[in-house]
């Protein structure tokens, strides 16, 4: 790229020269431009070339048929137990398993290259099938299989693809609208396939050396996820080392494929579950608490995968123990909740009320408080019957309210305190009134016995009281009613 | 149910549990686990034994096997229960005339306990009679 001070350069030559270079400034630029695209896109241009051995390059490599050479060797080899005393580093087997979890790494990268070059050739073909089937070693079977074949009815998925899947594939070739390939295309293609399928096992071969050394590499991680899935989650993460790095979170969803419902619900469909569904802890656990168990054993197994890193626990003690850990958890987790205890009641009065006294208090007692007329009605007097309501003593009786003498039907609302010194208040501040009664108060009322009858309506309040002081029960009543004369 | 509750088995025994609990009612019912009305109301007693722990304790006492009540307490019911606060026995006004026991089987939980949180409030104020919260008179029977 141009620097800094060429570019002020130009801007200094532009504004004086007035646009003579400018063509020329523009060219040297897009030059540069070039060069650097070129070394990036190689491969992605590449892509569209017709020629499959520029796209993948690694089965020519010197290195993946030399670790290819030794792992097959060291398979025919009765997987010997290693001097462990030995530095981990300088043991040539450790050597060749971290390039092999390379290698399974870049062979996976490999297939998404050639998976590309496949879905480019055989777009022409089924536009379709690429969105149908997302896997690229399935993509490649199911391409392989299907071929040039134009019926698929004639074409046999069973093995390659789930049923739900090859209902829905041959619906979709029905419809199509891609022709047969050309016999060179299609050649290429198939050769592509076959070529994907070849790297697959390779891959598979690899992670079954790196598996069988797993009790030795990662005793820990072995003893939790078991061997095999142990070494699929390092090929997959890149290496023991790559994967203690790796935050459980993704630990989980390694080796989680792209799975394609064709319509179906995604409840039941463990979608974010990698390769830990393998598991023999995640088989055990009932399907309500899978995801949980999943969870806590990519957690637990991040850590395994830590120790195993720093060589922390050889003999994989602590990988047993965090196993162990987890059985107990998920177990713990089926028990039924604890029986609910009854709770005993508090001694009664034991604390102090929280309520006291106050203005607010007494103005709410005041509200509620039992009225004067309640109050009458509540009460009997001696030797004389209540009128009631229907009469005769039917229904609700009315008590003392409204007896000859007592002058009251209606009982007036008593005057409450509150609102008495509020008015004295009110009074002092500024009206010297003359504290008369209210003229609303009437003393006049209509009883059962006929006639108007006149009182004084400041009386009810010595009245009321008199309603127990003239009893029987009250200290100042008398027993006989006969009083002396 | 009366299996789940503690049984008194001499006059002794009774006497001790009345004279040793100081801060609790002490209830006990008088009766036979055998008897149709003692049952019910032991169903009662023991479910509601743990609720109310900490301000009473429930005892069963056999009148055939621990007589030494009858003739005192006047124990010629089917089932009686009494209760008893720092050794002096509390009466219960129950609108029913007989205030110093409940002589038939009782078969509401909650008002069970009402009548025990009342008697112990009353207890504890020094009171020996108290005002059953509902009133058991065969008034409201009918």
């Amino acid at each position: 790229m141009a620097t800094l001070a060429d570019s002020f350069l130009a801007d200094l030559d532009q504004l004086s020269d007035n646009e003579a270079d400018a063509p020329n400034e523009v060219d040297l630029e897009a030059d540069i431009m070039d060069e650097d695209v070129d070394g990036e896109l190689a491969d992605i241009e590449a892509l569209n070339h017709d020629d499959l051995d520029s796209v993948s390059k690694l089965q020519k490599t010197q290195r993946y048929s030399n670790i290819m050479q030794k792992v097959e060797e060291a398979l025919q080899k009765v997987p010997g137990i290693s001097n462990a005393e030995t530095n981990l580093e300088d043991d040539p087997e450790y050597q060749l398993i971290v390039e092999c979890n390379a290698l399974s790494v870049d062979i996976e990268n490999e297939i998404v290259i050639i998976h590309n070059f496949i879905r480019d050739n055989y777009r022409l073909k089924f536009p379709e099938l690429e969105s149908l089937v997302h896997h690229p070693i399935d993509y490649a079977r199911v391409v392989k299989k299907i071929g040039n074949e134009t019926d698929l009815t004639l074409v046999d998925l069973e093995g390659i693809l789930p049923s739900a899947i090859i209902m829905v594939v041959s619906v979709t070739a029905s419809t199509t609208s891609g022709k047969p390939l050309p016999e060179e295309n299609f050649q290429k293609t198939i050769d592509a396939c076959d070529r994907a399928l070849a790297l697959d096992e390779a891959k598979k071969k690899v992670l079954d050396f790196v598996e069988s050394r797993m009790g030795y590499i990662a005793p820990n991680l072995s003893a939790i996820v078991g061997s095999a899935v142990a070494a699929k989650l390092m090929g997959t993460a890149g290496g023991l080392s790559a994967l203690a790095k790796m935050p459980a979170c993704n630990v989980q969803l390694l080796g989680a494929k792209k799975r394609n419902l064709a319509g179906f619900s995604t409840a039941t469909s463990q979608l974010r579950i990698g390769f830990i569904e393998q598991t023999e802890i995640f088989q055990m656990t009932p399907p309500p608490l899978a995801m949980r168990a999943c969870r806590l054993v990519a957690a637990k197994s991040t850590l395994a995968a830590r120790i195993d890193s720093t060589r922390g626990d050889p003999t994989g003690k602590s990988g047993r123990d965090l196993k162990e850990e987890i059985q107990k958890k998920i177990a713990k987790w089926q028990e039924p909740p604890p029986a609910k205890q009854p709770k005993p009641l508090p001694v009664p009065d034991s604390e102090p009320k929280k309520k006291r006294g106050g203005r607010r208090l007494r103005k709410m007692k005041e509200r509620y408080a039992i009225t004067d007329m309640r109050k009458l009605a509540n009460r009997m007097q001696f030797g004389v019957p209540e009128e009631s309501s229907l009469g005769d003593g039917l229904g609700e009786g009315y008590g003392m309210l409204g007896q000859a003498g007592n002058g009251k039907l209606r009982v007036s609302v008593g005057q409450s305190k509150l609102a008495a010194k509020v008015a004295k208040k009110f009074k002092e501040k500024s009206y010297g009134s003359s504290g008369a009664t209210s003229g609303l108060t009437s003393s006049l009322a209509f009883t059962p016995v006929q006639g108007i009858e006149l009182s004084n309506p400041q009386a009810h309040g010595s009245l009321l009281g008199s309603g127990t002081q003239s009893t029987y029960f009250s200290e100042t009543g008398r027993f006989s009613k006969i009083r002396k004369t | 149910m009366s299996y789940l509750l503690p049984h008194l088995h001499s006059g002794w025994a009774v006497d001790q549990a009345i004279l040793a609990e100081e801060e609790r009612l002490v209830i006990i019912r008088f009766g036979h686990d055998w008897d149709e009305t003692c049952m019910q109301m032991d169903e009662v007693l023991a479910s509601v034994a743990e609720t109310i722990k900490n301000f009473a304790v429930i005892y069963l006492v056999d009148i055939t096997e621990v007589p030494d009540f009858n003739t005192m307490y006047e124990l010629y019911d089917p089932s009686t229960v009494m209760f008893f606060f720092r050794n002096k026995h509390i009466m219960i006004d129950l609108g029913t005339g007989n205030n110093n026991k409940i002589n038939w089987a009782l078969k509401d939980k909650q008002e069970f306990i009402d009548i025990v949180e009342t008697v112990y409030r009353g207890a504890r104020k020094g009171r020996g009679l108290v005002i059953a919260p509902k009133d058991y008179s065969t008034k409201y029977r009918y």
